[in-house]
């Protein structure tokens, strides 16, 4: 059976996020201006609207900002996930950016857990995911 | 404010079941009910404040402020469609205020009705445009979980426990008990630990953390003080006024454990009215989860930032209490009447000002403020309304 879940579609402002994502790599837009990066991907630097937009590969480190474990009333297309964790994770390089949590208990899930991307096939596309970083 | 801008009628709908009416059906009775129990006509009004119908639709119907001059009639120098999420109706009493104070309107009509929409795959499916489509939507978001990111992390970094955050629901319970219209008063009264024993919706909501879908409306006469005097004995002047977007999608937010909007709102109607929270006799927020009160209490300035668990836990919040909030029921035991859910707590802060609150009536209360905010925490919106202009 398929996956129902929702497969994102790119845009041209996130295209190489996507691309990126993949081939297994976290790129994230960095505004040449004002030396940052920022997140989500967009036509322009939401603190300058500077367009002189570069990607950068990630680290993929991040931690648990905050999250929720999803037990009803599910997403479309996440009927069959329950109980499934939201988070908010604080990448390394600053910005912070939503993702479930993945191959960890939800009842293993707690704020300033250290995580690490990983990467998850969603039809043709493959989805950044973020899992307890090594030795948690 | 010139001209002494004031809620001199309120009027709600019992919330529950119309299976008979379509939401425009609902806005038809809400409006026709509402002018009939306030003596207006609608040749006295000169605005009319009004929200889309049916926002979690595919199609939302967008054209209402038209439909309704011409079915009631009225030639007016202020009239929009206007939407922004539970915060709508504050930003409207907010522009008729301001209309008012200008000179340019007398009595503006702000009305509002909603059926919270059955929860089926293609209601879903439209609901979810509130999601960021690329960045939020792969993941799986609901409602409730997107507002319990704020509650988890306030957990984390105050120690903020379930149980008060259940304690909000409890003391909504309590209120509700006194108003005859509340939708969850036959259930009768509930305590922290039947909140935790409901079934977990996402944590740490439980399912009595979440507000209770039905349908209903309500509307709202904003006019200057001289009307208002002949239409009620006592308005609820509009004494102060805030309004702020926080982000716009709540993965976005700038902090987690905060309401920035309650903060910068609060910060503007505590400046415009010349009050202090320690004024304030009684406080309407809006509460689609319990969390959402209790961090509101702190941003607004009722407490210390962190403060917020312990305050609901004394049982300030409480009838017969130091800060009664939400003296209706709330949300969560008043009915959250789809996106009519932010006229209830305005509704409910001037009845308290102008003293018809019947049984759940504060005796001292000579001050109200009202926190409403929408689209996920995007938008909000906050009035303090006072017995004196």
């Amino acid at each position: 059976m398929t996956d129902p879940r929702p497969v994102p579609v790119p845009a041209a402002s996130s295209a190489p996020y996507w691309e990126g994502a993949a081939q297994g790599r976290l790129l994230l837009p960095f505004c040449s201006d004002c030396a940052r990066h920022f997140f989500y991907p967009r036509a322009w630097c939401p603190v300058c609207m500077g367009r002189n937009l570069v990607w950068r590969e990630a680290s993929g480190r991040g931690t648990v900002h905050t999250f929720s474990v999803v037990h009803a009333a599910p997403a479309v297309g996440f009927e069959g996930q329950v109980p499934y964790v939201i988070a908010v994770i604080d990448l390394a390089e600053g910005p912070r950016m939503m993702a479930n949590l993945v191959n960890c208990a939800p009842e293993a899930a707690r704020v300033g857990l250290p995580v690490r991307v990983v990467f998850e096939q969603r039809g043709e596309m493959r989805v950044p995911q973020f899992t307890p970083a090594d030795g948690y | 404010m010139r001209n002494s801008p004031a809620i001199a009628a309120a009027f709600e709908m019992t919330p529950g079941r119309y299976p008979e009416h379509t939401t425009l059906g609902l806005y038809r009775d809400v409006l026709s009910q509402a002018l009939r129990e306030w003596h207006v006509r609608p040749g006295q009004l000169d605005g009319l404040l009004i929200p889309p119908a049916d926002m979690a639709a595919d199609r939302p119907d967008v054209l209402m402020h038209e439909r309704f001059i011409d079915e009631l009639g009225i030639r007016s120098v202020l009239s929009e469609t206007m939407f922004a999420g539970g915060a709508s109706y504050a930003l409207m009493v907010q522009r008729a205020a301001l209309a008012i104070a200008d000179g340019r309107a007398e009595a503006v009509l702000c009305a509002g009705a909603g059926k919270f929409p059955k929860l089926d795959l293609d209601t879903r499916r439209s609901m979810s445009k509130i999601f960021q489509p690329q960045f939020e939507l792969p993941y799986g978001p609901t409602i409730p979980a997107m507002y319990a990111l704020l509650a988890t992390r306030h957990m984390a970094e105050y120690g903020t426990t379930a149980e008060q955050f259940a304690a909000v629901a409890v003391a909504a319970r309590r209120w509700a008990m006194r108003h005859p219209q509340a939708l969850m008063r036959p259930r009768g009264e509930i305590d922290v630990a039947a909140v935790l024993a409901s079934p977990m919706v996402a944590s740490p909501f439980h399912m009595l953390d979440c507000s209770v879908p039905c349908e209903g409306g309500g509307a709202i006469l904003v006019t200057s003080g001289e009307v208002a005097r002949r239409i009620c004995a006592q308005p609820a002047y509009v004494r102060g006024m805030g309004e702020f977007h926080s982000h716009g999608y709540q993965s976005q937010a700038d902090e987690f454990g905060v309401s920035i909007g309650a903060r910068e709102a609060g910060r503007q109607a505590f400046r415009t009215s010349g009050l202090t929270p320690g004024d304030i006799d009684v406080v309407e927020i809006y509460d689609a989860f319990s969390a959402m009160p209790l961090i509101c209490l702190e941003d607004l300035g009722f407490c210390g930032k962190g403060k917020g668990g312990a305050l609901v836990e004394s049982g300030a919040i409480l009838p017969g209490g130091e800060l009664p909030l939400n003296t209706y029921g709330g949300l969560m035991s008043f009915g959250h009447v789809g996106d009519a859910s932010g006229l209830s707590m305005i509704v409910e802060g001037a009845r308290q000002v102008m003293g018809v609150a019947g049984e759940r009536q504060v005796a001292s209360a000579a001050t109200a403020l009202v926190h409403c905010y929408g689209g996920m925490q995007a938008d909000h919106g906050t009035l303090i309304l006072a017995r004196e202009a």
